[in-house]
C-alpha cells in the first residue's frame, strides 16, 4: 500500500502474477536507448567500455552518472528519480542487455547498476515515510559494518517430498521457500531443501550510518539509519568514513512492500523469459492475530561514495576541490554573502569580532588564529620535500587570561577541530596508537587526537604540562604532517595535516618577563621552532582596557544578549573560509623582494641584539612569514601575495617574537640571559648576586623604571648645575642612599639598598645603555672578554640618545 | 475527574484519520489536566508499583530522557483482515494490533512516531518521593482495584468507544495474571537474565520507559526532565513478539530478516513488564524539580509566592545558622554553601556558562573519617530535590563510568554518572581518594569532571567523535587540601567547635530540625534559584569605577577573572536575599566575604598548579 499507487496490477483471483508494468517496461527501453547512445562531447559512447568490464567475473555493476542521464533525457531522470524501487529491477534488466549485446556473459549472470552524481542530498533527520520508493543521496558517519554474507537472489529448492526441483523462487529481504511444490501430484508445502550449489547469491553487507555531528541540532542523539548494500557497493565503506549513500528508503519489515517486491521480481523474469513460475514465496508474516504495529526504515543502497564536503558537510578544507566548484555548491544567498564579503573594506578586523566576539581585546591572537585558520599553501620543493602550509600557534599566558576560552572558540567554530589537554592525553592519545582488538585480538591503530584533526585544527590546552617525551612525538606531525607508528609490528604513517592551537601556562604560573621566553616555558627548542607564531598574554593593567574589560564583564552578566555583537554569522564566516582557501596565491616578484627586504631587517635587529628578542630568527621565521603572507592573501581571496599582505605577516611575526617588552628585572638570572641572546659579550658579574638572599633581588620593571628616572633625572639636574662637573658613581650611590633614607632602619637594610642599587646602576649602564661610564679601560673590555672594572669610581653620563618618558 | 481510564476513540477516527481529533484528545487532557489538582489523581509510575497500575489507563512519570532512539513507523490506520468484519482501526497510541491486519488495503496509513528512554531523574532525594507520595491522590490501596470489576470498568468504555472483540478481553485477562506471576513484587528482574535499565548513578531503582511521541519531538533535548501524562502500554504481547522474531532471525540466509541484531532487540524492545511502553499525550516541562512549589514556570503562581518572597531574608538567617552548625560553627563556609546551592547556569555566552558556582569545601575534618562528609552530604540531601555523592575513591575513579558512551552493537547511549538533569547537586568526596595510580579512564573520569566544572559540559562519547551535551549541575567538592579539580570558589573551612563525637555532634543538628523547617528551606532554595536578576545602569557603573580603582590601586589584587567571579558572588548574594537587582549594598558585601576568603586561602597558594 506504500508502495505502488501507480502500478496497474493485473491481480488475478489467486493474489497471483500477472501484472504488466508499462511504464516500467518503457524506463527499461529507455535506459537501456540511454546506454547505448549516449556521448561524451568528443562523441565517444561514454558506458561502452564500462559494459565491456562487466565480462570479467567479479564485475557486475554499472556506474552510471545520474547526471548523463538528465542531460540526455530528462522524463527519464525524472521517473528513476520518482519510482526508483519500482523500476530498479527494470533498469538492472537493461544493463544486461547491454552488456550481453557487447560480450559473452553467461546467462546466469545478474547485473545492477548504481547511480553515481546525484544532484541533492538528503539528511538522514529529513527521511520520513513519504521518501520511501524514490531515489535519494543521503550522507552519514558510517558506525558499524557487518560481515559481507551472501544473499540468496534466486534459490533452486528440492522438494524432499517428490525430489522434484523447483526453480529460480525470488528472494527479496527474506528466505522464501515455494509456496508449493510444482509437481501437480505432490502436494508438499513446508519440506524443502535449498540446492546451494543451483542458486544465485549476491553479496549483502548491512552497515549503520549514523547523522554526522553538522547536521544534528544541540540536545540531541544523532539518529542512524541502517543501510544494505550489495553487488559492488559492499565492502566500500569502513566505520568512521563520512559517505554518501545513493539508493531509496525501505521498510522493513514491511509485508505489503515485500510482496509488491516478489511480485515485480517475478514480473521480471517473465519478461526476460526466464522459467517462469509462481514465486509467490512470501506468505507473508505468520497469520498472527496480534502483531506489531511498528517497523522501521532501511536505506538500500547501490551506491557509495566519499562525503563530498559541502556546506552542510562542513569541512574546511577538501583536495580536489576548486573555488569554482565550492561557489558552484553555494546557493544564490549564500554566495552573495561572500562576494559581499570580498568586498568588505573591514573584513579583516570584522572576521575577527565575529570569531570572538566575547573576548575582549588580544586583537592580535584573534589575527594570528584568523590566519590560521585561513592557511598558508602547502608546497613540494624540488627536491620532493614537502613543506606544510599549516600555521602552528603557542598562547603562552598567566592563568586567568583568556587562552582555554580561545581555544574553546576554535573548537566550536572549526569543523574537524579537536580539543584535548596536554595533562590529560600521553602520546599514544595524541598521535596514534596500536590497540589490539578485544574481539578479533587483531592489531588495530587508533586514531589519536592529531589524526582525528587532520585537515582541521588541534588544539592542545596546557601544553606545557605534557610530557617531553609526548612533545617529542607530535614533534614530527608538527614538521612531517605524518605521523610513523613502528609498534607491535605495524608500521605505518598516517597523515596529519593539522593545524596546532596551543596554550601553555608559564613555568611559574605568571610570565616572568625578566626571562626570556624559552626560559617561561616548558618545551623544547625543536618544539618551539616549530610554532609559527606565539603570543604571551600578560596580565596588563591600564585603565581603559580596563574600563573595557570591566564593561564587557557586567554586560556578560546582565542578561543582555546584545553584548555578543557579530558581523558575520559562525556559518558565513565558515563559508567565506572555505571559499576563501581555494585560492593558491602566488608570491608577486615584488611582495618577494619586501619578504627578503623584512627578512634582513628581522636579522639585524636580531645581531645587534639591542631588542630583546624571543628567539633567533632563523629560516624558519622566513617560512613563517610567507605562510602567513599567503593565510593573509587568501583572507582577501587574491591570487597573488602583494606586499601589503607580507607586511602584515610580518607586523604580526614581529608582534610574536618581540613582544617580551618590558621584563620583570630579575638580577641573578641575567647569566642565563645571556646564553639565550647570544650576541652579548661576556658581561661582568661581581658575584654579589648568588650570596645575597634571591627574593631581594628582583624588583619590578615599575620600580626599576622609577629608580632609574629617578637617578636620570638628578643626573640630569646634576648637569644643569654645574655642566664642568662630573658625577662619579660613588657619589650617586650615596644620593641615593641619603633619598632613601627614610626607608632604611637597619644595617642589614642599608647593605641590601646598596646592593640592589649598584645592580640597578650595572643594568642600566651594561643592559639598556642609559647611563654611560666613562673609563680608561672601558674601550678595552670587549676585545679581551674581561669583566669590565667595578672597582674603580667611574665617572657616569646619561647617554645623549636616551629621552625621559 | 473520575474519567482516569483512557480508551482510544477510534470509532471516532473512521474514514479520515486527519479530522484533527488527535489534536482534540491533547487538548482536552491538557485542559482537564490544568484543573486544580487534577494531576494527582493520575497515578505515577514513579510511586505505584508497575503490577498496581491498570493496562491502557493514564498515568503519569516524573523522569528524565536517557535516550532517543530512531524513528519508528506504524500503521496509523488499518483495516482488520476478516472482510465480513471490516473495520478501519486507529494503531495510534498502541503497540500492537489485536486483530489481522489486511495489508493490502488502501485504507492504510503509514505515520511516524518517536521512541524516548526514560529514566527516573538521577538522584532523586528520598524527601521528595515522599512529597510526591504525600500528595498523590492515587495510591495503590485505592486505585487498584480487583480485576473483574476493572474488566467491567473497560467493558463501559468499549461500548461507547471500540467494539473490540471479546477476545482482546481475554488477552489481556492472561496479560493480568501473568504479569502477576512472573513479577511478584520482589523480583522485577528474577526471571530474565538482567537487562541493565541503564540508569545513570548507580544502585538506582525505578522503572524506565519507552515513551512514545507522536508530535513535536524535535522540541525534546536529551536529558530533559518533564512529567509526561500517557497511555500505559505493557500488553505481554509485545515480549512475545519479540521472542518469535528472535528465533526466527536465527536462519542464515536471511541477514535482512530482522534488521536489528539480538542486542539491539533486547535493547530496544525489553519486556514491557520490565520497561513499559508509555503512549505521551500531555508533557509538563519541570522548571524545576521541587514538589513542594507548583510544577509550572513561577511567573503563573507568583501572587501565592509573593509571602513567600518576604520571608526569604528570615529564612536565609535560619538556614545559615543551620549550615553553621553543620560547618562547625565556620560562618562564612556556611554563607558559601548556601550561595552554592542556589547558583543555576542561567546563560551561556559562546561558551561560557554564567551562573555555575562550583565551591571546593577544603579543610574537611579528615580524622573522623568519611563520617564528617558523609553526614554533610545527609544534611544536604535533605535540602536539594535531587542529589549524588561520588566518593572520589582511586577505584571509583578508574572504574566508573562517568560519561555516557554510544554502544553501537546495542545501538543505545550507554549512560554516566554524570547524565545528570540541570540542578542536580553533585558532591564529589574527595576526602576518600588515596595514593596511587590513575589508568587511562580514571584520566578521563577526572578530565571529564573538571569539564562540568569549568564549562558545564560533558563530552559524550560516539567513539569516532565526541559530542558536547550542555550540564547544569552544582558541583560542591568536599576535600582535605585544596582539591585537585578546579572550583569557582574555594573555601578552607576553620572550625570554630570541635565535638568530641563528630557522628553525635552532627546527628543532633539533622534532627533538631523538624519537618516542616526543612520544608521551608527546601522551597526557599528552590525560589531563590530561580529568581531574577538585573543590574541597573547606575550600579554598573560603580562597579566599572570600582575594578578600575582596585587595578590602580594594586594591580595584582583583582584580574578580570576575579570581577567575574565577583560579580558571580554578588548576583547569587542578592538573589538569597530575595532581590532581583544588585545593589551597591551587596556588592561591597559581595567584594567583603570574598576577601575574607582569600585571606584564608593564601597560606594555602595555588601550589598545586591548578588554575584557580
Amino acid at each position: 500500500a506504500v508502495m505502488d499507487p501507480a502500478l496497474s496490477t493485473d491481480t488475478g483471483p489467486d493474489g497471483g502474477v500477472h501484472v504488466k508494468d508499462a511504464l516500467s517496461e518503457k524506463c527499461q527501453k529507455l535506459f537501456l536507448e540511454f546506454l547505448e547512445e549516449f556521448q561524451s562531447p568528443t562523441g565517444e559512447l561514454v558506458y561502452l567500455a564500462d559494459a565491456e568490464e562487466l565480462i570479467r567475473p567479479e564485475r557486475n555493476t554499472l556506474t552510471v552518472s545520474f547526471v548523463n542521464i538528465e542531460q540526455y533525457n530528462q522524463p527519464l531522470a525524472t521517473t528513476i528519480q520518482e519510482e526508483y524501487y519500482r523500476v530498479y529491477p527494470f533498469l538492472c534488466q537493461a544493463v544486461r542487455h547491454f552488456a550481453r549485446d557487447h560480450g559473452n556473459i553467461p546467462a546466469s549472470k545478474e547485473f545492477y547498476v548504481a547511480f553515481s552524481e546525484f544532484p541533492t542530498r538528503q539528511k538522514i533527520r529529513e527521511l520520513t515515510a513519504a521518501r520511501i520508493g524514490s531515489l535519494l543521496r543521503i550522507s552519514g558517519q558510517v558506525v558499524r559494518t557487518h560481515p559481507v554474507h551472501p544473499e540468496l537472489v534466486s534459490g533452486t529448492f528440492l522438494c524432499l517430498d517428490c525430489q522434484s526441483l523447483v526453480k529460480d523462487v525470488e528472494q527479496q529481504f527474506r528466505y522464501t521457500q515455494p509456496n508449493i511444490c510444482k509437481n501437480p501430484v505432490c502436494a508438499n508445502r513446508k519440506r524443502f531443501m535449498l540446492d546451494a550449489n543451483k542458486s544465485r547469491f549476491v553479496d549483502f553487507q548491512k552497515v549503520r550510518i549514523q547523522e554526522t555531528q553538522a547536521e544534528l541540532p544541540r540536545g540531541s542523539i544523532p539518529r542512524s539509519v541502517e543501510v544494505v548494500l550489495r553487488a559492488e557497493a559492499v565492502e566500500t565503506a569502513q566505520a568512521g568514513d563520512h559517505s554518501d549513500f545513493t539508493g531509496t528508503l525501505i521498510v522493513v519489515p514491511d509485508v505489503s512492500a515485500l510482496a509488491s517486491a516478489a511480485v515485480r521480481s517475478e514480473t521480471s523474469s517473465r519478461l526476460t523469459g526466464r522459467e517462469g513460475f509462481d514465486a509467490d514465496g512470501v506468505a507473508g508474516l505468520k497469520a498472527l492475530g496480534v502483531r506489531d504495529l511498528s517497523y522501521r526504515l532501511a536505506f538500500l543502497a547501490s551506491h557509495v561514495a566519499p562525503t563530498n564536503p559541502r556546506f552542510g558537510g562542513k569541512a574546511l578544507r577538501q583536495e580536489d576541490q576548486t573555488a569554482e566548484s565550492v561557489k558552484n555548491q553555494m546557493t544564490v544567498e549564500e554566495w552573495e554573502k561572500v562576494f559581499e564579503m570580498t568586498q568588505d573594506k573591514n573584513l579583516y578586523h570584522n572576521l575577527c569580532t565575529s570569531l570572538f566576539p566575547t573576548i575582549h581585546g588580544n586583537d592580535e591572537i584573534k589575527r594570528g588564529i584568523l590566519l590560521m585558520l585561513f592557511g598558508g599553501v602547502a608546497k613540494t620543493t624540488m627536491e620532493g620535500t614537502s613543506l606544510r602550509g599549516d600555521v602552528n600557534i603557542c598562547i603562552v599566558g598567566d592563568p586567568s587570561t583568556s587562552k582555554s576560552q580561545f581555544l574553546k572558540h576554535v573548537v566550536d567554530f572549526a569543523p574537524r577541530a579537536i580539543y584535548t589537554s596536554g595533562k590529560a592525553s600521553s602520546a599514544a592519545g595524541l598521535t596514534a596508537a596500536v590497540v589490539r582488538d578485544e574481539e578479533s585480538h587483531e592489531f588495530v591503530i587508533e586514531a589519536g587526537a592529531l589524526m582525528l584533526a587532520d585537515n582541521g585544527v588541534c588544539c592542545i590546552d596546557e601544553f606545557d604540562k605534557m610530557d617531553l617525551k609526548d612533545q617529542v612525538a607530535i614533534h614530527e606531525a608538527m614538521e612531517q604532517q605524518t605521523i610513523s607508528i613502528t609498534k607491535a609490528g605495524i608500521k605505518a604513517t598516517l597523515n596529519a595535516r593539522t593545524s596546532i592551537l596551543a596554550a601553555a601556562n608559564p613555568i611559574d604560573g605568571h610570565y616572568n618577563r625578566s626571562k626570556s621566553l624559552k626560559q617561561n616555558i616548558n618545551m623544547s627548542a625543536p618544539i618551539m621552532s616549530r610554532f609559527d607564531l606565539f603570543f604571551i598574554l600578560v596580565d596588563e593593567c591600564n585603565e581603559v582596557t580596563d574600563y573595557a574589560i570591566a564593561r564587557r564583564i557586567v554586560d556578560l552578566h546582565c542578561r543582555n544578549m546584545e553584548s555578543v555583537q557579530r558581523v558575520y554569522s559562525p556559518d558565513e564566516v565558515q563559508r567565506y573560509i572555505l571559499f576563501a582557501r581555494q585560492f593558491q596565491p602566488m608570491i608577486t616578484p615584488a611582495a618577494r623582494e619586501f619578504v627578503v627586504e623584512q627578512y634582513k631587517l628581522l636579522r639585524q635587529r636580531d645581531s645587534t641584539g639591542s631588542m630583546k628578542s624571543a628567539w633567533r630568527i632563523t629560516v624558519r621565521q622566513l617560512e613563517s612569514m610567507l605562510r602567513l603572507s599567503e593565510a593573509m592573501t587568501r583572507m582577501y581571496c587574491s591570487d597573488e601575495v602583494q606586499p601589503k599582505h607580507v607586511k602584515e605577516a610580518f607586523r604580526l611575526l614581529n608582534k610574536s617574537i618581540i613582544r617580551v617588552d618590558s621584563p620583570d628585572i630579575n638580577f641573578d638570572n641575567e647569566e642565563d640571559e645571556q646564553e639565550i641572546h647570544g650576541t652579548r659579550g661576556s658581561v661582568g658579574r661581581n658575584g654579589i648576586g648568588t650570596s645575597a638572599p634571591k627574593a631581594v633581588l628582583k624588583m619590578s620593571f615599575a620600580e626599576y623604571r622609577k629608580i632609574s628616572n629617578l637617578i636620570v633625572l638628578h643626573m640630569h639636574r646634576m648637569e644643569e648645575v654645574d655642566e664642568e662637573g662630573s658625577l662619579k658613581k660613588s657619589e650617586l650611590v650615596n644620593w641615593y642612599l641619603k633619598e632613601m633614607e627614610s626607608e632604611i632602619e637597619t644595617e642589614e637594610e642599608l647593605i641590601s639598598k646598596k646592593t640592589l642599587f649598584e645592580k640597578v646602576l650595572h643594568r642600566l649602564i651594561n643592559y639598556d645603555h642609559v647611563i654611560i661610564e666613562l673609563t680608561q679601560t672601558g674601550l678595552k673590555q670587549s676585545k679581551n672578554g674581561e669583566a669590565p672594572t667595578t672597582e674603580e669610581d667611574p665617572v657616569l653620563v646619561v647617554n645623549p640618545n636616551y629621552t625621559l618618558e | 475527574m473520575r474519567c482516569i481510564v483512557f480508551c482510544i476513540p477510534s470509532g471516532a477516527s473512521q474514514n479520515s484519520s486527519d479530522s484533527g481529533w488527535e489534536a482534540k484528545v491533547t487538548e482536552f487532557f491538557r485542559q482537564r489536566l490544568m484543573e486544580k489538582d487534577a494531576h494527582t489523581w493520575v497515578p505515577s509510575l514513579n510511586d505505584v508499583p508497575l503490577h498496581y497500575l491498570k493496562p491502557n489507563s493514564l498515568v503519569k512519570f516524573r523522569c528524565l530522557i536517557q535516550d532517543m532512539f530512531d524513528p519508528e513507523f506504524y500503521m496509523g490506520a488499518y483495516d482488520t483482515v476478516d472482510p465480513s468484519t471490516k473495520v478501519l482501526r486507529c494503531g495510534k497510541y498502541k503497540d500492537v494490533t489485536e486483530c489481522g491486519v489486511d495489508l493490502d488495503s488502501a485504507n492504510m496509513v503509514t505515520s511516524e512516531r518517536q521512541t524516548f528512554y526514560c529514566v527516573p531523574i538521577p538522584g532523586e532525594s528520598p524527601w521528595k518521593c515522599m512529597v510526591f507520595y504525600a500528595g498523590a491522590r492515587v495510591v495503590p490501596s485505592t486505585s487498584y482495584v480487583p480485576s473483574r470489576q476493572k474488566r467491567s470498568y473497560e467493558d463501559d468504555d468499549e461500548d461507547d468507544m471500540d467494539t473490540q472483540p471479546q477476545a482482546q478481553g481475554h488477552a489481556q485477562g492472561n496479560g493480568d495474571s501473568k504479569r502477576q506471576e512472573t513479577e511478584a513484587p520482589s523480583g522485577q528482574k528474577a526471571s530474565s537474565p538482567p537487562l541493565d535499565l541503564n540508569f545513570p548513578l548507580p544502585g538506582e531503582k525505578g522503572p524506565a520507559c519507552l515513551v512514545k511521541v507522536y508530535a513535536d519531538w524535535d522540541s525534546f533535548k536529551l536529558n530533559d526532565t518533564m512529567e509526561v501524562y500517557g497511555i500505559l502500554s505493557v500488553s505481554p504481547a509485545l515480549s512475545a513478539l519479540s521472542d518469535q522474531s528472535d528465533t526466527s532471525s536465527s536462519l542464515i540466509l536471511d541477514p535482512a530478516e530482522c534488521m536489528e541484531t539480538a542486542e539491539e532487540l533486547r535493547v530496544h524492545s525489553p519486556p514491557a513488564s520490565l520497561v513499559p511502553r508509555l503512549h505521551l499525550i500531555h508533557t509538563q516541562r519541570l522548571a524545576h524539580n521541587n514538589p513542594l512549589l507548583p510544577p509550572a514556570a513561577l511567573e503563573d503562581s507568583a501572587a501565592s509566592l509573593a509571602s513567600t518572597l518576604g520571608e526569604m531574608v528570615s529564612v536565609r538567617a535560619e538556614l545559615l545558622a543551620y549550615f553553621t552548625q553543620l560547618l562547625l560553627g565556620d560562618v562564612l563556609a556556611a554563607e558559601y554553601l548556601l550561595l552554592h546551592l542556589i547558583s543555576n547556569v542561567y546563560a551561556r555566552r559562546d561558551v561560557i556558562p554564567l551562573g555555575k558556582f562550583t565551591l571546593n569545601l577544603s579543610g574537611c575534618p579528615a580524622t573522623a573519617g568519611p563520617a564528617y562528609t558523609e553526614q554533610l552530604y545527609c544534611a544536604l540531601q535533605q535540602l536539594v530535590p535531587s542529589a549524588y555523592r561520588l566518593s572520589m575513591t582511586l577505584q571509583n575513579m578508574n572504574q566508573l563510568r562517568l560519561v555516557p558512551r554510544k554502544d553501537y552493537v546495542a545501538n543505545r547511549l550507554l549512560s554516566g554518572a554524570l547524565q545528570l538533569a540541570a540542578n542536580t547537586s553533585l558532591y564529589l568526596d574527595e576526602t576518600q581518594l588515596e595514593q596511587g595510580q590513575l589508568d587511562p579512564a580514571g584520566v578521563r573520569n577526572i578530565t571529564a569532571l573538571g569539564n562540568v566544572i569549568s564549562w558545564q559540559k560533558v563530552d559524550y562519547d560516539f567513539n569516532y567523535h565526541q559530542m558536547e551535551f550542555p550540564s547544569n549541575i552544582n558541583v560542591l567538592i568536599a576535600s582535605e587540601g585544596r582539591s585537585l579539580l578546579p572550583s569557582d570558589c574555594h573555601v578552607h573551612l576553620q572550625p570554630q567547635v570541635t565535638p568530641p563525637n563528630m557522628e553525635a555532634y552532627l546527628g543532633s543538628a539533622l534532627t533538631a530540625q523538624s519537618s516542616s523547617q526543612l520544608n521551608k528551606f527546601r522551597l526557599y532554595l528552590t525560589m531563590a534559584r530561580t529568581l531574577d536578576y538585573s543590574i541597573s545602569e547606575e550600579v554598573t557603573k560603580a562597579v566599572e569605577d570600582d575594578f578600575v580603582d582596585m587595578r590602580k590601586d594594586d594591580p595584582q589584587s583583582i584580574s578580570a577573572d576575579d570581577l567575574h567571579s565577583l560579580l558571580g558572588v554578588a548576583r547569587l548574594l542578592c538573589l538569597s536575599l530575595g532581590q532581583s537587582a544588585l545593589s551597591t549594598d551587596a556588592w561591597s558585601r559581595a567584594k567583603h566575604i570574598e576577601t575574607l576568603r582569600k585571606s584564608r586561602s593564601e597560606p594555602q597558594g595555588c601550589l598545586n598548579g591548578n588554575e584557580p
